[in-house]
């Protein structure tokens, strides 16, 4: 009885809140508009914090579209009513000027925004020359990693970098995408601000207020002190590490068994790529073509051996095995591959819930990564020293790319030395020179590395949509109706030489089939991780009637524990479904235990498959060896802090004149109504010198 | 950012009552539970006229038909009050220390209509007041800059009205001049329909009537409580 109560009470509570939410106006809505957006915010690593936040109550600055550098200059050098919050579109948005505005410190410029105006823009990128310059392979006398050379511009792997993600900013960045907002934005601006701006201190000016305080500061050592719980009785975060998932597959499903003892007879060929990218704002970054185009050959080079070799036992040596791996976590000093190098380390991988023997370094044949492929038509593949077994690779490669019966049109060239590109392998080199990494890069030709703008446009991706079966191969010779010269025709011939190469690696014979990778998988596979989550291959690798991902593409950058992980359980599935033998005998009720899986399968009707598909924990091993030392450089120490909200609101600034008008209104209205009343109340006889007339009829 | 706008505009609306209420109540605790229960009988007719309000769907957005009720409730409030003083009159008389209370009853009517104004601008003005203290102020999407410091003033007359009503009401149940009741009720309806003016933007059409109805009530009240323009030369002489 109290409980029906208790929720009748709340029923009533909720239906009166809500028609008071339909009828309230308040003064409030006719003062503020909302505008939305996504902030930059900050991480920091073992010695600085990076990126942006607002001051703790919103920080507030007046709009000024800018232009042209005049406009800037007119901000930085003769503000009439600072602080200001200039407009830049992306082409102004660079190092020079960002700089010159946090130079001008929070009194002229307290807020940024950037709008989504980027008819001028031809670069775009904010990481560093050298992206993850103090992580990788490093001489034991530097701090810096010797694959790239920071001084030399021209020769880095990011030239076009401007290294603002690396940079720490005493304002808030807000990025407007949707153009009516920005509309709103400039119209704001011109009915309020742009003209006569000598008078801008005299009258009400239409401003901006960002509210994203970061409760996170100095670095990752300090801030993990603060949220330790010895440390912090309040129980707040201020910072989490940044933490996601790296997904690993095999070609051939591993013997389950009890013992955990390395077995030294097994084999592996490790092919590997990235799996996140990252941005300098909240929740945009798709990285096109800085990393999911690996990926993408990842995934088909994948598909395409599963294919051709369907079983361990079609190859001379049967305990061989390919482990594919995509690692989380990279763009932020090697995070996810720091970790499984600690973890073979340690004996750790894969673990022992998978019961299945730990793979250690001797294990390894040999890695091939897949770095950045730009220019998809001229690879190199790196290695640090000249080693016969690169050597047959590169020669195998080059047969297939080279071959005029394919007619691919690939030149794959040898690059031996420290110039190796930001990629895993560095991970693995940095632990031992020796290990047999094989990169393949291209020559760096991205000019949005790393920003919000490496999207769809960037690699030119249409999407074809042709309804057909992606899961067979293709005849080199038909490519269903999709252009020669498309990203998905490129993807399809990297993957087939990749494939065609470690299949004659794997068998020892030549690879003679006329049938390649299906360009409908790529088709299928950008379609879902650069337009919408709804889509056919995540439908197809996913349980039946699963309820559909959202219409956006799965978010790519780690985050932390109990952020998104999209992109990586989305791997998972997609490794989960490329890669299993189906297993028609078992029925769906049985289907329930891994390695065994439920797919919707091509048709959405329902499979079940034996994967090999896992996670592994992409955490950098500085956050569990107990007191590390975080300015050693050893392992990566991102975190990322916390924040309560992202918002930002325009409205009427109010002039100091005006403030100060009504003000010293307000307290001469005080003091004279003080002094009055106090003669009035003081000779008040006086002034009433009748009696009441009704004061008789008191008393009777 | 604006929070001297919005101390200007806690001034000027209430730094007069606020004086009136340090130097004529604060020394007396019985005028002090009088204002109180005063304040707490026009909560009572805020809280009929807004179940009033609530209970009629179809009239919710009719702004006027809200108003005039409110007004009737209020003076039926002060009726109310009226009538408890009244009747509680001798045993004030004997409680009080400060028996001017109970001897000019005027100061009573005072009293219970200052504590009627003081709230009745708390409600008008405290929404208003905390919406000030964000970065911003009027005028984005229409509306005008003005419109904090109109508020401000409106309240301040709203305050002086209800104190100077009071007077002039008990005094009329105390003589039965019928006129003077009805003058109350009218005024205050009048003053409240200009209100419904502000909603256009028509600022100066409310507050100008509005202070011309102030001084007029006010000197009403002036007289009522016995006050002469002989008397109000003195004062000016300081004899």
């Amino acid at each position: 009885m109290a409980e029906q109560m208790k929720t009748a009470a709340i029923w009533l509570l909720l239906w009166l809140q809500s028609t008071a939410g339909v009828l309230g106006e308040r003064t409030r809505e006719k003062m503020y508009e909302p505008i939305l957006g996504a902030s930059c915010f900050r991480r920091l690593n073992g010695t600085h914090q990076t990126g942006c936040s607002s001051t703790f109550s919103g920080s507030v600055g007046v709009l000024h579209l800018i232009n042209t550098d005049a406009d800037l200059e007119f901000l930085l050098n003769s503000p009439p009513s600072p602080p200001y919050a200039p407009l830049i579109p992306p082409h102004l948005f660079t190092r020079t000027n960002l700089l010159r505005l946090k130079n001008a410190g929070p009194k002229t410029i307290s807020v940024v925004l950037l709008i989504n105006r980027s008819k001028r823009m031809t670069q775009f990128s904010h990481e560093l020359n050298c992206p993850n310059q103090y992580s990788g392979l490093k001489l034991s006398n530097s701090t810096a990693t010797v694959t790239c050379d920071a001084s030399n511009v021209a020769n880095t792997w990011n030239r076009w970098g401007t290294g603002l993600l690396h940079e720490d900013f005493p304002f808030p960045i807000y990025y407007i995408a949707d153009p009516e907002e920005i509309d709103k934005l400039e119209e704001c601006f011109n009915k309020f601000n742009n003209f006569d701006y000598e008078s801008h201190s005299l009258r009400s000016l239409c401003a901006v207020e960002i509210k994203s305080f970061m409760s996170a500061a100095v670095n990752s050592e300090v801030c993990m002190r603060r949220t330790n719980f010895i440390n912090n009785l309040g129980g707040s975060k201020y910072c989490d590490p940044l933490e996601g998932r790296n997904v690993y597959a095999t070609l051939y499903p591993r013997t389950p068994t009890e013992s955990f003892d390395v077995d030294a007879t097994e084999k592996f060929i490790v092919v590997s790529c990235r799996l996140d990218t990252t941005s300098m704002f909240d929740g945009l970054g798709l990285g096109a073509m800085d990393s999911l185009q690996s990926l993408a050959i990842l995934t088909q080079v994948a598909h395409m051996l599963h294919k051709l070799l369907p079983s361990a036992n079609s190859q001379p040596n049967p305990k061989r095995n390919v482990l594919f791996l995509a690692f989380n976590g990279e763009s932020y000093d090697y995070i996810g591959s720091q970790r499984l190098v600690y973890d073979m380390e340690n004996l750790a991988f894969p673990s022992r819930s998978t019961r299945t023997t730990p793979i250690s370094f001797e294990n390894i044949e040999f890695m091939l990564d897949i770095g950045t492929l730009d220019d998809i038509g001229n690879i190199k593949l790196h290695t640090l020293t000249s080693t016969p077994p690169a050597q047959q690779l590169l020669q195998r490669l080059n047969q297939y790319a080279k071959s005029s019966r394919y007619g691919f049109n690939v030149n794959i060239e040898s690059n031996v030395g420290y110039n190796i590109p930001p990629t895993s392998a560095q991970s693995f080199l940095r632990r031992d020179q020796k290990f047999p990494a094989l990169i393949l890069n291209a020559a760096p030709n991205n000019r949005y590395y790393h920003s919000i703008y490496d999207d769809i446009d960037n690699v030119d991706y249409v999407y074809a949509n042709t309804s057909q079966d992606y899961t067979k191969l293709a005849d080199v010779n038909d490519a269903k109706n999709i252009s020669w010269s498309s990203l998905q025709m490129k993807v399809r011939n990297v993957s087939s030489i990749v494939a065609m190469a470690l299949y004659e690696t794997l068998t020892g014979k030549q690879y003679q089939g006329n049938q390649v990778a299906n360009p409908l998988l790529a088709d299928e596979f950008f379609y879902c991780f650069l337009m919408s989550s709804d889509c056919p291959l995540f439908k197809a690798s996913s349980y039946p009637n699963s309820p559909a991902g959202v219409p956006l593409p799965p978010m790519r950058y780690i985050s932390v524990l109990g952020g998104s992980q999209e992109s990586s359980g989305w791997t998972y599935r997609l490794f989960g479904y490329l890669l299993s033998h189906q297993e028609p005998s078992v029925p769906k009720e049985n289907c329930t235990q891994l390695p065994l899986f439920y797919f919707a399968g091509l048709n959405g009707t329902g499979e079940c498959r034996r994967t090999t598909q896992n996670y592994t924990h992409a955490l950098s091993p500085a956050f569990l060896i107990e007191d590390y030392d975080w300015r050693s450089g050893q392992y990566s120490t991102w975190t990322e802090s916390t924040w309560s909200q992202f918002s930002a609101r325009i409205f009427l600034r109010p002039s100091h004149v005006h403030e100060v008008t009504i003000l010293s209104i307000g307290i001469v209205v005080f003091i004279i109504s003080f002094c009055l009343i106090y003669i009035i109340s003081s000779r008040w006889e006086v002034l009433f010198e009748d009696l009441p007339a009704s004061n008789a009829a008191l008393f009777n | 950012m604006t929070l001297p706008e919005f101390f200007g505009c806690t001034l000027i609306a209430f730094g007069t009552p606020f004086a009136l209420f340090v130097l004529t109540i604060a020394n007396d605790s019985m005028r002090i539970i009088m204002l109180i229960a005063a304040a707490f009988f026009w909560l009572l007719s805020l809280l009929l006229s807004s179940m009033l309000w609530f209970a009629i769907v179809p009239l919710r957005d009719v702004l006027a038909f809200g108003v005039v009720f409110s007004v009737l409730f209020q003076e039926c409030f002060r009726y109310i009050i009226y009538r408890i003083l009244r009747s509680t009159e001798q045993a004030l008389h004997a409680v009080a220390e400060d028996t001017r209370i109970t001897e000019n009853k005027h100061i009573l009517a005072y009293v219970s209509g200052l504590g009627f104004g003081i709230i009745s601008g708390l409600f008008a003005l405290v929404n208003v007041l905390a919406d000030m203290t964000g970065p911003g102020t009027m005028g984005l999407k229409g509306g005008s800059e003005i419109f904090f410091v109109t508020s401000a003033v409106q309240v301040l007359s709203i305050v002086l009205l209800h104190t100077f009503w009071s007077v002039i009401f008990f005094n009329a149940f105390d003589t039965n001049n019928y006129l003077h009741i009805f003058y109350v009720v009218g005024s205050h309806l009048f003053v409240s329909l200009l209100t419904l003016l502000n909603a256009d933007g028509l600022y100066w059409a409310s507050l100008v009537p509005n202070y011309v109805v102030t001084i007029l009530t006010g000197v009403l009240a002036f007289k009522v409580a016995g006050g002469t323009s002989n008397s109000f030369k003195r004062f000016l002489m300081c004899r």
